[in-house]
């Protein structure tokens, strides 16, 4: 394993699963302390096995498909997805939109459920075990196209994949410990970082995917990552407005 | 069905929720291809213009983001 390219995809992998699985966390907590643990971690692992399974068929899928193709195709995707993420943190940094707030967001999904207090026992359940269900699927699914589009390129899907899971481990193993929704992790910072790494990938493997062989090989990743960070600083300081306001 | 219709909104939202910036993106990549194909420019030419369309393009759509939030 080349570890110039392995350590970006890793790091990238990780740092992103971190901010996914925090968001999780948040309302799997949420549901877990309002209703109980069972229906929270039912939702949890049924939303699991269906990412398992998207998993096992896409997987396959991948290996058939031309390298060239594959890295254009992800590489457009990664602009798409990495450029969107840059620009919100740098809107986030500049106050111009509210910072991510785990703990109103624990409150306002606490209330939401409270509101269903009147439905029976049976139904309290189902909810509870769907709202898990549907966060786990939504951020498990940004994880998974994350880990794919990081990996995939460079037969990288293996060590990706394990960025991701230590992610999880991590953020369980503190959320296990802390018991409250993990509001001091530094979110928008982590999503400035990985929406450079992803832009950083996205115009790595979009120029590989139109046979463009970039000077330095791998290296040019490190280039294009410092490329991205200091133009999404620029773009938060031309931008930026007095205190960034806290908001769900 | 309100599951999988919330599913396919998040997905298509997190590739797509700035719909001028992602369709400038398309453009640009499409640009460097066709630039590429026809030998208008070197592939190392090619790649330059890709990453300073890709860095100007989230200045720009960041400050229109900000202008249209104030």
């Amino acid at each position: 394993m080349d570890w110039s390219t392995a350590a970006p995809a890793i790091s990238a992998a990780f740092l992103a699963s971190t901010v996914e699985v925090v968001e999780a966390f948040t309302i799997i907590l949420a549901v877990a302390t309002l209703r109980s643990w069972k229906p929270a971690l039912i939702g949890t692992f049924a939303a699991l096995a269906v990412l398992g399974a998207i998993i096992v068929v896409l997987g396959p899928l991948l290996d058939r498909v031309p390298i060239h193709y594959l890295q254009l195709f992800i590489g457009v995707l990664l602009l798409m997805f990495g450029m969107g993420w840059l620009r919100k943190a740098s809107l986030r940094a500049s106050g111009v939109i509210a910072l991510h707030d785990e703990d109103a967001i624990f409150a306002r999904e606490s209330s939401a459920f409270e509101k269903e207090a009147g439905v029976s026992e049976t139904s309290l359940d189902w909810l509870a075990g769907i709202a898990s269900f549907k966060a786990v699927l939504l951020e498990g699914l940004e994880v998974v196209f994350i880990v794919i589009a990081v990996g995939a390129g460079r037969g990288l899907l293996w060590p990706a994949a394990m960025g991701a899971l230590a992610a999880c481990a991590v953020v369980l193993a503190i959320g296990v410990v802390i018991r409250k929704p993990l509001s001091r992790v530094p979110e928008n910072t982590l999503k400035f970082g990985v929406g450079v790494m992803l832009s950083a990938f996205g115009v790595f493997w979009t120029g590989e995917g139109l046979g463009i062989d970039w000077p330095g090989g791998d290296l040019a990743l490190l280039y294009f990552a410092a490329a991205f960070l200091a133009t999404g600083l620029f773009a938060a300081y031309l931008t930026r407005t007095s205190k960034p306001e806290v908001k769900a | 069905m309100s599951i999988l219709t919330e599913v396919f909104s998040d997905l298509i939202g997190m590739f797509i929720a700035d719909a001028r910036m992602s369709a400038a993106i398309l453009v640009l990549v499409a640009a460097v291809a066709a630039l590429l194909n026809y030998g208008v420019t070197t592939p190392i030419l090619g790649g330059a213009i890709l990453l300073a369309g890709c860095l100007l393009l989230i200045i720009v759509s960041t400050l229109q983001a900000a202008r249209k939030a104030r």
